[in-house]
C-alpha cells in the first residue's frame, strides 16, 4: 500500500497507534518525551508502558512531559522527502500540547517538501483513526480533506481514578469544571472541539461513572470508529469493549493501552471510550 | 366610656396587641424551645417564632396608621421576610391570611375579628403541602373556631373574642399529644402550637389592659429616622438597607435606579412600602435618590469590612467564566468543612445555617438575589429549612427552584449532579433524582430522655437517625453506625462518605472508620472534615 501512495503519514506517540497499523500503513511516529528527574525517555521507544506505570507509582515527584522539538520533526520530514512528494502530519490537540506547533515550525525548514500539519484537537486513538483514514486515501489532498472533515467529530470520554495527575500537569481547571478539591469525585471528562478536558458528568462512584460514560456515548451514536482505551485497567476495558461489540454488531471496537506521556496526565486506572462520530 | 373601651380593633390597637404578643413570647420562648419532641438538638421553635414575630413587629413599629388593614399588611410583609423555621413560616402565613381578611378595613368588629382569625388559619392550611393535625395548624384552626363561637354571643366584645381564641388555642395545644404519636411518645405538647397560644395570650393581656387606657396615647409616635453616616473612608463598600414609605411606589423603577449605584441589589415590597438592600460605595447618593420617592425608614448602613455577614459571598465566583446555562446555586450549610465542599462543587453562595440555626426566608432571598444568575437552584439541606426556603420563589423576580434536600448528604448528591451545560429544568430533575438515591445516617447524642419510634432513649445516649428517623440508640458511635448500615443493607451500596463533625475526636473517627471497613468490607469509605455542630458524624450512603 505504501508503494502506491506518494505521500507519507506522520503522527506522534500520543496517537497510541497500534503497532500493527504502523507496519501495515507505514505510518511514522515521532515520540514525545517523559522526564523522571534527570532521566528522559522517548515515549514507547525507551520505556514500555508497563515499566512507565511501575515507575509512576513509585515516583516521589511526578514526571513531566515534553513535545518533540521542531528539529526532530525537521529530521523526520527531511528523511521522508527522499522518497515522498509530501506528507500529512497529524498531532495531539494544540490545546493540550505544543507538538503540532513544533511540527509546523519543523516543516518550514524543509524546503520543497509539502507538509500538511493537522491539529487533531484530540488525543489518543482518534488520532490513530485519522492516520488510518489518511493512509487509505490516494492523494495528499484527499487525505487532508478526509481528515479535516473528521477532526470536529472526534470525542474522547475519559474516566480517571484521580484528577491529581491531570491537575498537576495544568490540563484541568477545577473551578471551571466545578470539581472541588475535597470530595473524591469521579467526573466523566470530555475532550472535544479543541477545548481543554471538561467534566460532563460528576458522580461519586466508579461504577456509576462507567454508566454515565456509556450513556454519553449512546447519545453520540452512530460512530465511524470507536476504541476503548485504558491505563492499567485491562479487565475493565475488555468488559467495556465486549459490551460495545454486543450493542454495535459489525462495528470494529479497538482496545488499546495509553502511552506514557498521556499516562503522566491521567494516572493509572484511566478508562476511556474514544470515537469519531459519523 | 365608649371611647376608653376597645369596641373595635383599629390600627393602633392591633399594633399594640402585636407588641404585647411579642413581649409575652419574648418572655416565654425558652419554654417553647424546651418542648423538644425529638431527641436531636432541634429545640429552637420558640426562637424561630420569636424572630419571625420580631420581624413582623419591626415593620409596624414606625407606622402610625389608623387602619387595621395597613398594620396587618405590614405585619404580614415583615413576618414573611423574617420567617424562620417551619413554625415561623406558618406564623407568617397566619399573618398573611389575617391581612387578606381585613383588607380595606379601618377597624374590626368582634365578628370581623373572629372571621379574620378563621381566615388566618385557612391561609396557613393552604400554605402547607401536607397539613398535619396536632400542630400549630390545628391550634390556629381551633382558635379561630372558638373566636367565631364567642363572636356569635350577644355581648361579644373584642377582648371576649380574643380570650376565646386564646382559650381555644390552649385547649387545642393540650390535645396535640393525642393527635401526634411523636408528641405522645415524648410526653410533650406541640411547640409551634404552644407558641401560637402564647402569642394570642399576649394579645389578650394587652387588649385587656387597654380597657383602662386611652388607645390614642398608647400608640407610639413614629421616630424620625436619623442615622449618623459616620463612615470610615475607602474600604469594601457599605451594605445599605432601608425602607421607603410612600404611595404608588414603582418597585421596578426604584430597582433600576438603585442598581446603577451598587451591587447585590434587593428591592422588594408593595406600592406603599419598599425594602431596599444594596452594596454601594456611596450610600448618601442612594439615600438621597430613594428620598425622592418617600420617607426613608429603618436606615441601616454598615461597613462591609467589619460587618458580621451571615451570607458568605463566594470568593471565586467573580473569577469564573459565566456559566453556560445561566443557572446559579445557593445552599444552606453550616460547618467550615461542609462550606468548603459545597463551594468546591460550584455553589455560588452559601447561607450559613442548619439544624439549630435556621436561616430566615430573607437570608436565603438575599443570597438568591445576590448571585449573578437569573435562574437559581436553592438547596435547604435540612428538613427544618425547607418550608422557609419554599417561600423564596414568590419573593423574587428570579426563577428559583427549591430542591427539598433534607440533609447534607442529599445536598451534596444534588450539587454533584449539577451540570453547567444542561438547562435549569433538566438539572433540577437530575438533582432531585440524585438526592433521592442517597441514604443519610446522622449520629448524635440525645438531648433528653424520650421515647420515639418505639425506642427508649436516655439523655446522652448515642442515637442514629436514618433519613431523619430515629432508628438506633447505643453506647458508642461505631455500634450505632454498624446497626444503621446493617439495616440499610450494605450489599446495595458502594460508598460511604463520613462527614466528621466538631464533636468527634481523632480516636472516635479512627474507631468508626475501622469498624465500617472491617464489618462492611464491600463498602468504600471516604472521610471528610465536615466541621458541623451537634452531629459528630453524618454519613452518606450511596
Amino acid at each position: 500500500m505504501t508503494a502506491k501512495r506518494r505521500f507519507a503519514v506522520v503522527t506522534d506517540s500520543t496517537a497510541d497507534l497500534p503497532d500493527e497499523w504502523r507496519t501495515r500503513y507505514g505510518i511514522e511516529v515521532v515520540p514525545l518525551k517523559v522526564i523522571f528527574g534527570n532521566e528522559t525517555f522517548r515515549d514507547r521507544v525507551d520505556i514500555s508502558d508497563d515499566e512507565f506505570f511501575r515507575r509512576l507509582a513509585a515516583a516521589t515527584r511526578l514526571p513531566t512531559t515534553s513535545a518533540p522539538s521542531p528539529g526532530e520533526f525537521a529530521e523526520v520530514y527531511s528523511r521522508l522527502a527522499r522518497d515522498h512528494d509530501g506528507c500529512i502530519s497529524i498531532h495531539l490537540g494544540a490545546q493540550l500540547s505544543a507538538t503540532a506547533e513544533a511540527a509546523r515550525i519543523g516543516a518550514q525548514s524543509v524546503e520543497g517538501f509539502r507538509v500538511e500539519v493537522v491539529d487533531s484537537q484530540t488525543v489518543t486513538m482518534p488520532i490513530a483513526f485519522l492516520c488510518r483514514v489518511a493512509a487509505e486515501c490516494e492523494t495528499l489532498e484527499a487525505a487532508a480533506a478526509a481528515v479535516a472533515e473528521r477532526v470536529p467529530k472526534s470525542r474522547v470520554l475519559a474516566l480517571l481514578d484521580t484528577l491529581r495527575y491531570l491537575e498537576m500537569g495544568g490540563r484541568l481547571n477545577r473551578a471551571q469544571a466545578m470539581i472541588g478539591t475535597m470530595l473524591d469525585l469521579k467526573p466523566l471528562l470530555l475532550v472535544a472541539g479543541g477545548e481543554m478536558p471538561k467534566a460532563v458528568s460528576r458522580v461519586r462512584t466508579r461504577s456509576r461513572a462507567v454508566s454515565a460514560m456509556v450513556e454519553y456515548f449512546r447519545g453520540d451514536l452512530p460512530v465511524e470508529h470507536v476504541a476503548v482505551m485504558h491505563a492499567q485497567a485491562g479487565a475493565e476495558a475488555e468488559t467495556m469493549a465486549a459490551g460495545l461489540r454486543k450493542a454495535l454488531p459489525g462495528q470494529e471496537v479497538v482496545i488499546g493501552q495509553i502511552g506514557c506521556v498521556l499516562g503522566t496526565h491521567t494516572g493509572p486506572k484511566a478508562l476511556g471510550v474514544v470515537y469519531i462520530k459519523k | 366610656m365608649a371611647s376608653r373601651r376597645p369596641v373595635g380593633v383599629d390600627g393602633p390597637l392591633f399594633k399594640q396587641a402585636l407588641l404585647g404578643s411579642l413581649n409575652w413570647l419574648s418572655a416565654n420562648h425558652e419554654e417553647v424551645n424546651r418542648l423538644n419532641v425529638f431527641p436531636v438538638p432541634d429545640g429552637d421553635t420558640g426562637t424561630n417564632m420569636l424572630l419571625t414575630l420580631q420581624s413582623a413587629v419591626e415593620d409596624i413599629k414606625e407606622s402610625s396608621a389608623a387602619e387595621v388593614s395597613k398594620i396587618a399588611k405590614l405585619a404580614s410583609h415583615g413576618s414573611l421576610m423574617g420567617a424562620r423555621g417551619n413554625s415561623g413560616v406558618i406564623l407568617s402565613q397566619i399573618f398573611r391570611g389575617f391581612a387578606r381578611a381585613v383588607e380595606g378595613k379601618s377597624s374590626l368588629t368582634p365578628r370581623e375579628l373572629a372571621v379574620a382569625f378563621e381566615e388566618a388559619a385557612n391561609a396557613a392550611y393552604r400554605a402547607v403541602n401536607k397539613p398535619t393535625e396536632g400542630t400549630i395548624l390545628t391550634v390556629a384552626r381551633e382558635a379561630g373556631r372558638s373566636a367565631a363561637a364567642a363572636a356569635g354571643e350577644d355581648d361579644a366584645t373584642v377582648p371576649s373574642v380574643i380570650a376565646a381564641a386564646a382559650a381555644g388555642a390552649r385547649a387545642a395545644v393540650l390535645k396535640t399529644p393525642s393527635q401526634l404519636q411523636i408528641l405522645r411518645d415524648a410526653g410533650v405538647v406541640d411547640a409551634g402550637g404552644f407558641g401560637l397560644q402564647i402569642i394570642l395570650e399576649g394579645m389578650l393581656k394587652t387588649v385587656e389592659e387597654a380597657e383602662s387606657f386611652s388607645v390614642e396615647t398608647a400608640a407610639a409616635r413614629p421616630k424620625a429616622a436619623q442615622v449618623a453616616l459616620d463612615l470610615p473612608e475607602g474600604g469594601w463598600g457599605y451594605c445599605t438597607e432601608f425602607l421607603i414609605d410612600g404611595a404608588g411606589l414603582d418597585i421596578d423603577v426604584i430597582r433600576n435606579e438603585i442598581e446603577a449605584l451598587g451591587n447585590s441589589v434587593l428591592v422588594v415590597g408593595e406600592p406603599e412600602l419598599v425594602k431596599v438592600h444594596v452594596h454601594t460605595d456611596d450610600p448618601t447618593r442612594v439615600i438621597s435618590l430613594a428620598g425622592r420617592y418617600g420617607k426613608i425608614l429603618k436606615l441601616n448602613v454598615g461597613d462591609m469590612s467589619t460587618q458580621h455577614k451571615r451570607i458568605l459571598d463566594s470568593e471565586s465566583a467573580a473569577g469564573r467564566p459565566p456559566r453556560a446555562n445561566g443557572v446559579g446555586l445557593v445552599a444552606v450549610v453550616a460547618g467550615s468543612g461542609l462550606v468548603e465542599i459545597f463551594r468546591g462543587l460550584g455553589v455560588d453562595a452559601i447561607v450559613e445555617g442548619g439544624q439549630t440555626m435556621n436561616p430566615s426566608t430573607q437570608d436565603m432571598l438575599t443570597a438568591v438575589d445576590g448571585v449573578p444568575y437569573d435562574e437559581v437552584v436553592l438547596l435547604p439541606n435540612n428538613g427544618n429549612v425547607i418550608l422557609a426556603a419554599s417561600q423564596v420563589p414568590s419573593l423574587t423576580k428570579k426563577k428559583v427552584h427549591v430542591i427539598e434536600t433534607h440533609s447534607v448528604p442529599q445536598g451534596v448528591a444534588a450539587v454533584v449532579a449539577f451540570r453547567p451545560e444542561r438547562s435549569g429544568a433538566d438539572n433540577v430533575a437530575a438533582m432531585k433524582a440524585e438526592a433521592a438515591r442517597i441514604q443519610t445516617i446522622e449520629v448524635t447524642h440525645a438531648v433528653r430522655d424520650t421515647r420515639s419510634n418505639g425506642l427508649k432513649v436516655r439523655k446522652g445516649d448515642v442515637i442514629g437517625l436514618i433519613n431523619d428517623k430515629l432508628e438506633f440508640a447505643g453506647a458508642d458511635y461505631a455500634e450505632v453506625v454498624n446497626k444503621a448500615l446493617g439495616k440499610l443493607g450494605p450489599d446495595a451500596y458502594e460508598l460511604v462518605t463520613v462527614y466528621r463533625g466538631q464533636g468527634a475526636s481523632d480516636d472516635e473517627m479512627a474507631n468508626l472508620e475501622s469498624a465500617i471497613r472491617s464489618n462492611f468490607p464491600g463498602l468504600e469509605v471516604e472521610v471528610q472534615q465536615g466541621g458541623q455542630q451537634h452531629y459528630p458524624f453524618i454519613l452518606s450512603v450511596e
